[in-house]
């Protein structure tokens, strides 16, 4: 009976394991062109990604703290960022919709609308 | 267990998980998705259970989660290990009595999944954007694979406390 709900529920924990991570890949994979960068849920920024010419960087300070956004043909990233743990540099440059990047200490998010959301 | 010996192993096993809590975020994040970390304080908080009861590891829960944000943290960390801290801590009470003690790996492994769904509720409430539920696939899985990881270690460990006749 013990052997019998650790064999069931390590296979519901591989499911769940498997099934989130390739979710998360299919998820990451929508398209769409406008990013949209908010702070604390009000829109800061709009761009069509696609109509970028030349790449730029916007200043996004706000009391929180401050980023630096870079803005490319068909990408945006954070190229800089004063808070301690800087994941939001670290998940690179978003190409797509579904998955947005967060900076949490700084309640910054930039996300690529429309597309397929359900991928 | 007399009063006295109750409180100085609460205090020490505090000043355990606030320690392992401070170090681990001095350590980068190993993958580039909010969120994520092992939550080793975890296996302190478990041991506590197992070890005091449900009543003590809730308190020495409190402590760390409050004086680890004071220590090593901003306000919005407070919130969010507040929040992740509060749901595992319910789900570990719920289930720590179901499985055996070579099950600790279950117990942990939604506790894993229970922080990180209270934790990505506790974020999209403060960045106001429902967009961020995105996460909710890869913050599971993640719950899972760092759960087992502290539940194993936790099982260890108070094996190894029995033996020593803790």
């Amino acid at each position: 009976m013990k052997k019998r709900t650790s064999i069931i529920f390590g296979l519901l924990f591989a499911v769940i394991v498997i099934g989130g991570l390739l979710s998360t890949f299919l998820l990451g994979r929508g398209e769409g062109t406008v990013a949209v960068i908010s702070v604390d849920g009000e829109v800061l920024e709009r761009i069509d990604l696609s109509k970028v010419r030349k790449p730029y960087d916007i200043d996004i300070s706000t009391e929180y703290g401050h980023n630096t956004v870079h803005v490319e043909k068909g990408a945006i990233s954070v190229s800089e960022a004063d808070c301690p743990d800087k994941v939001c540099m670290y998940q690179g440059r978003l190409t797509g919709s579904g998955i947005p990047i967060i900076c949490m200490p700084h309640r910054l998010v930039i996300e690529i609308e429309g597309g397929d959301i359900d991928a | 267990m007399p009063k006295t010996r109750k409180l100085t192993l609460m205090a020490l096993l505090t000043a355990i998980a606030l320690t392992v809590f401070v170090i681990e975020n001095q350590i980068p994040a190993p993958v580039p998705v909010p969120g994520v970390k092992l939550g080793l304080a975890n296996i302190v908080t478990l041991i506590t259970m197992k070890l005091l009861g449900k009543r003590e590891a809730g308190a020495v829960l409190l402590v760390r989660v409050l004086m680890g944000s004071m220590f090593a943290g901003s306000p919005s960390t407070l919130l969010f290990s507040a929040a992740g801290g509060l749901l595992a801590y319910l789900v570990m009470c719920l289930t720590a009595g179901v499985f055996e003690e070579n099950q600790l790996w279950i117990v942990s492994a939604l506790a894993g999944v229970a922080h990180n769904a209270g934790q990505l509720a506790a974020c999209v409430f403060v960045v106001k954007t429902p967009g961020v539920f995105a996460y909710a696939p890869v913050l599971a899985a993640s719950g899972v694979i760092t759960g087992v990881f502290t539940g194993l270690a936790a099982q260890y460990l108070l094996k190894a406390l029995k033996k020593t006749k803790f």
